[in-house]
């Protein structure tokens, strides 16, 4: 199904923003907040992980029902995870797409990786684990 | 120990009332000196116009609205851009330049000491840090205090021990130098998107007037012993018909000091228009200069418009908008919380057009129209008027009616019949332009017991050595070699060493930055003032610990402390 | 020992009100603070000391090795990249400026990707702004479009708008309107007076059909505009005209979602606009504490307030070439310095398998994303907590951050001079 992706800041985000190898960050900004019906279609329960596409890459993602998402859009904590799909074009202005892009989300059986995972997989390596 | 001769100097030096004398002059460590010994390094100044440096007592150079202006406008950083040459930084900027452009472009034309119009109290960490960047001039802030909401309460209180109290308090906490009233009273009043209509209108809630404002702030300046005056841009900038409004708030004035004025009116060439509308727009600088001239408490600056694009950035919220609804351009504005206010626009300012026109015929018509030069200082209101780069074709146009002709010749046509420019014979002498670009400037700020505007021995050693041989150029026909040599010195020299060389500057630099401390007993200490605090931790957004400028933010400073009387 | 009026170095609401209680260095309790300012505060886990990849290992080494190996890379490269700076103090940031320009480097800061599209609005249509103390003491009505402080400035509120008492409001909870203005219910949304939903990338035509009805043109005005009915348009409009004091303040809603920084201008068009009709200011919520810092201190220095490429000696500007996300995309840097920011986190994938390519040098006291693609990491002291300077506001208000306790590590500024140095010297020789 396609859905807008939307990413933006979260309190459980920014509290871990200074802890960015923690669980805690990797759980907060793999969460793909949605509406409930939207969930619902795609027979996924809270806490599911669901495989998200975008323009440039696919992650895994948990998702998470949400009130304040309007049905055909997703929420994601700002982070690593929705980059790793985010493409770079900033159309002359410096700034990515970073509230609308467009994606294609399907359950999946695959874990979310750790954050270290991620980065690995783009030639980093992780640090402390 | 450094010492350096410069021999062979035609020195100008009104504050000691010197006149092209030829003379050496020594300097040692920093400082002029009777003397120095034969290890002396030597400048042969063979016979070139030599004055003391450069003292510009009205210019935006450094804080929040200029750092405004110079973000929103990328197009006016295309307009000049330099890179980096040794010990140079890169600079950038035509009407609102970096740091660094503006301090190497005044330093090539021989300015050593320099004004910051106005800084907000609470923003003056801003300034502090730009200074730092502005390393070949010391420099010192006028601070604002034209919308302060405890000095209106206490001025509507009638106490004007408290009104100085609190200005103590504020210029040793924000190292400010002196007191500025920008639009006093309109500043507040904008902050509801309103402003005040002359100097009887009161302001919305405090219910005190901009007279009101005026005169007690002008007397608690003198309680406090301040070096400089307190420093006036009037209610009405801008207006058709606000010369009234000029001559009011000049009438207010008392005598109240022996060594300067007691009012320092600046850009007065904005506040000397007559008509009612812009349809009958005219020039008003007679009145205004008749009235100045009677009037030793008064000294003004010309705030001289030039013909070109530029930025106008001022604390005069309501005036700026005004802008923004007459000419459509980009348009900022900066309100500081309980203080005062700013807005900033460019500008274009056409010959085609008559209004422009006017404006700049009557800021050099104040100049030749004020018997004293030293009551009229050159300045351009920068970059409001014109980008200071231009002061050197001020110069030439004060030098020669021929040059003033010329020019008069390429604006409007109508413009003949609005002001009195074409029948002013008057020509500046040299004498006179160093009193109105150093001497009258080191005067009015009350720089010249601390060692600026003069070359007496014990004073700075800042000179400023023009490519001009006084007796070869008639100012009065070669203009243009009037214009060359104020353009580039041949050596500008600071602190005793040479800075600026034929339109180079040589070193980083390292510069002072001037504050007063007033010293007032203790129960005028603000800062023990339970009703002070109460009310600044209340409804200011910044705690009142935290609002002075830490002593980390002065590099070398010079601190003047006088002693109040409260 | 307990430290008053300390300045929280989080977001850019700039708290300078925290009480932080230290004992044996550490904090151990942080009071005035919110949920992200006391994590600032009480942040524990920090790197003890530089280290080097070498390899698929990491090795420890000292500041003096990194500093030089810093200084080394930077140096040898023909087009380096320093990045971020809206994490660090003033005086660091200052230095940065002077390493870029004499490296001929490409020196670019976090509003690149948070509110650089505003500040390329503001140059097309300047910025009618002014303090949050103005706010807090008129304004009877607050708008946050495309901005959820809640989650993001959670003081904002309680310091300058909802419930913060102001010198002309009398009651100033009642008397205050907030709207909200949003694609999504926020928890913000939940405290408004008038919620206004927006579908995605509809801003632009609401912020288009409110200038209409300001100008008296309501009868242009279709039934509904990207999903908002003309009814709630014309209230809100009428709200906008009616107050004594409007304040808008925006956020990353405006500057991410299609349109960037037009929606922007229209914004503070809008704004100009109701300015002629009673008083209005519009600001930006700056998310890092001192990214509005890193835009003073470039634009005072160098003209430009981000993306300021030095390679051709003097400054060159240009949004979409020299902004950092457009230099890695297209691989047009041989080498990045990373200071005070994590660009592995934030930025598209794209741009972090080019940092994967080059040498990279990262100025930061914890682990981070970044740290994956580092050569050499440097820990440094933390601004506000163990390293103070200035940071400006998201209003422009400059403010000394305080040192709380002390530690052995060096401040971003001390670290930098020395890498500077060294630049200097092997320039000369």
């Amino acid at each position: 199904m396609t859905f807008l992706m939307i990413t933006g800041r979260t309190v459980n985000q920014g509290v871990t923003v200074e802890n960015k190898t923690s669980a805690e960050y990797a759980a907060e900004t793999s969460t793909c907040f949605m509406h409930e019906f939207d969930m619902l279609e795609l027979g996924l329960d809270d806490g599911d992980t669901v495989r998200v596409t975008g323009p440039c890459g696919e992650v895994v993602m948990r998702a998470s029902a949400s009130v304040e998402v309007e049905m055909g859009t997703v929420f994601v904590p700002y982070g690593p995870y929705a980059n790793h799909i985010v493409a770079a074009g900033t159309r002359s202005t410096g700034m990515p797409d970073f509230k609308s892009h467009e994606v294609e989300i399907e359950p999946t059986d695959e874990e979310p990786k750790t954050v270290h995972g991620l980065m690995e997989d783009l030639g980093g390596l992780a640090y402390d684990r | 120990m450094t010492e350096l001769l410069v021999k062979n100097a035609c020195v100008i030096d009104p504050l000691r009332g010197i006149n092209a004398e030829m003379m050496d002059i020594a300097i040692r460590d920093g400082k002029i000196v009777e003397e120095v010994s034969d290890a002396a390094e030597v400048i042969d100044a063979r016979g070139m116009l030599t004055m003391p440096g450069g003292v510009d007592s009205h210019t935006h150079i450094c804080g929040t609205k200029v750092n405004f202006g110079r973000y929103m406008s990328p197009e006016d950083m295309r307009a000049g851009r330099t890179p980096r040459r040794g010990p140079l930084h890169a600079t950038s900027g035509y009407s609102v330049p970096t740091t660094y452009g503006n301090s190497y472009r005044y330093s090539v034309m021989g300015y050593t000491t320099l004004l910051e119009g106005a800084m907000a109290p609470l923003e003056a960490r801003h300034t502090h840090e730009e200074f730092i960047y502005t390393p070949l001039q010391d420099t010192m802030a006028n601070t604002l205090f034209d919308g302060n909401w405890a000095i209106m309460e206490a001025i509507r209180d009638g106490d004007i021990k408290r009104v100085a109290a609190i200005i103590a308090w504020t210029l040793r906490a924000v190292k400010g130098f002196a007191v500025k009233l920008t639009n006093p009273g309109g500043t507040e009043a904008w902050q509801w998107g309103k402003n005040v209509s002359c100097i009887r209108d009161p302001v919305p809630y405090f219910e005190v007037t901009p007279a009101e404002i005026i005169r007690s702030i002008v007397e608690a300046n003198e309680l406090l012993g301040l070096p400089h005056s307190v420093h006036l841009h009037a209610n009405n900038l801008g207006t058709p018909g606000n010369y009234t409004c000029t001559l009011g708030s000049l009438g207010l004035i008392p005598d109240l000091n022996e060594k300067r004025q007691t009012l320092y009116a600046t850009h007065v060439q904005f506040h000397a228009y007559g008509g009612s509308g812009w349809k009958d727009f005219c020039s008003k600088s007679e009145p205004i200069a008749r009235f100045v001239s009677m009037r030793p408490q008064i000294v003004m600056d010309m705030g001289q418009v030039m013909f070109g694009r530029t930025t106008t950035m001022t604390a005069d919220g309501p005036m700026e908008f005004n802008l923004y609804r007459l000419h459509h351009e980009k348009w900022s504005n900066h309100d500081v919380e309980l203080e005062t206010g700013s807005g900033i626009i460019p500008v274009i300012y056409r010959r085609k057009n008559l209004v422009n026109s006017i404006m700049w015929a009557i800021g050099l018509e104040l100049a030749l129209l004020t018997k004293s030069p030293w009551q009229c200082l050159l300045t351009t209101d920068n970059p409001n008027g014109a980008p200071f780069v231009k002061y050197p074709e001020i110069v030439a146009l004060l030098m020669s009616k021929k040059y003033r002709d010329a020019e008069f010749a390429t604006i409007h046509p109508d413009t003949e019949a609005r002001v009195p420019l074409p029948a002013i014979e008057r020509e500046m002498d040299w004498y006179e332009i160093a009193v109105m670009t150093r001497a009258g400037q080191a005067k009015a700020l009350g720089l010249q017991d601390l060692g600026k505007g003069h070359l007496a021995p014990g004073a700075d050693a800042d000179v400023a050595i023009y490519p001009l041989h006084i007796d070869e150029v008639d100012p009065s026909a070669e203009y243009q070699k009037v214009i060359d040599a104020f353009s580039r010195t041949e050596y500008t020299i600071k602190r005793g060493r040479v800075v600026a060389r034929r339109g180079e500057c040589l070193v980083d630099g390292s510069n002072a930055t001037f504050w007063v401390r007033p010293k007032v007993s203790e129960n005028y200490d603000m800062g023990k003032d339970p009703d002070f605090i109460e009310k600044f931790d209340r409804y200011y957004t910044v705690r009142m610990r935290n609002y002075p400028v830490q002593e980390e933010y002065l590099n070398r400073n010079r601190c003047i402390e006088t002693e109040a009387r409260i | 020992m307990i430290v008053k009026d300390a300045v929280c170095p989080f977001c850019g609401c700039l708290c300078d009100d925290i009480e932080v209680e230290v004992e044996d260095d550490r904090v151990v309790a942080v009071a005035n603070a919110c949920e992200l300012g006391m994590t600032k505060f009480m942040g524990e886990r920090r790197m003890k000391n530089p280290i080097l990849r070498d390899g698929d290992r990491w090795k420890d080494i000292t500041y003096d090795e990194a500093i030089r190996y810093a200084a080394d890379a930077l140096l040898s490269a023909e087009r380096p990249l320093l990045y971020g700076w809206s994490g660090t103090h003033g005086e660091a940031q200052c230095v940065g400026v002077h390493m870029a320009e004499l490296i001929h480097g490409v020196i670019d800061n976090t509003s690149s990707v948070c509110h650089g599209p505003s500040i390329l609005a503001i140059q097309e249509v300047g910025h009618p702004g002014c303090t949050l103390g103005v706010v807090k003491n008129r304004a009877d009505l607050v708008i946050y479009w495309g901005s959820n402080p809640i989650d993001a400035h959670p003081r904002h509120l309680s310091r300058y708008t909802r419930y913060a008492e102001g010198f002309f409001l009398e009651n100033a909870f009642r008397d205050r309107k907030v709207i909200v203005v949003d694609i999504r219910k926020t928890e913000t949304a939940n405290i408004a007076d008038e919620f206004v939903q927006i579908k995605p990338g509809g801003d632009y035509a609401v912020l288009s059909a409110l200038r209409a009805i300001v100008q008296g043109k309501t009868d242009t005005i279709p039934r509904t505009v990207a999903g908002v009915t003309r009814e709630q348009l014309i209230r809100v409009a009428n709200l906008c005209k009616a107050a004594k004091f409007g304040a808008v303040y925006f956020g990353l809603g405006l500057t991410m979602t299609q349109g960037k920084y037009k929606n922007i201008r229209n914004a503070i068009e809008l704004v100009s606009e109701l300015s002629r009709h009673t008083k209005f200011t519009i600001s930006a919520m700056r998310g890092h504490y001192n990214v509005y810092g890193s835009n003073e201190v470039n634009t005072w220095m160098t003209g430009y307030p981000f993306g300021i490429d030095y390679s051709r000696g003097i400054a060159f500007y240009n949004p979409g070439e020299t902004t950092a996300v457009d230099i890695l995309a297209r691989k047009a840097c041989d080498a990045a310095l990373v200071v005070g920011s994590d660009p592995a986190a934030h930025f598209p994938r794209k741009c972090l398998e080019h940092l994967a390519d080059i040498p990279v040098v990262q100025l930061d006291p914890y682990p981070n994303a970044t740290t994956a693609f580092c050569n050499v990491q440097i820990p440094v002291a933390v601004t506000g907590v163990d390293a103070e300077g200035t940071a400006y506001r998201m209003d422009g208000v400059p403010i000394r951050t305080r040192k709380v306790l002390s530690t052995d590590y060096p401040s971003d500024r001390e670290v930098l001079a020395r890498m500077y140095a060294l630049m200097q010297e092997a320039l000369e020789r």
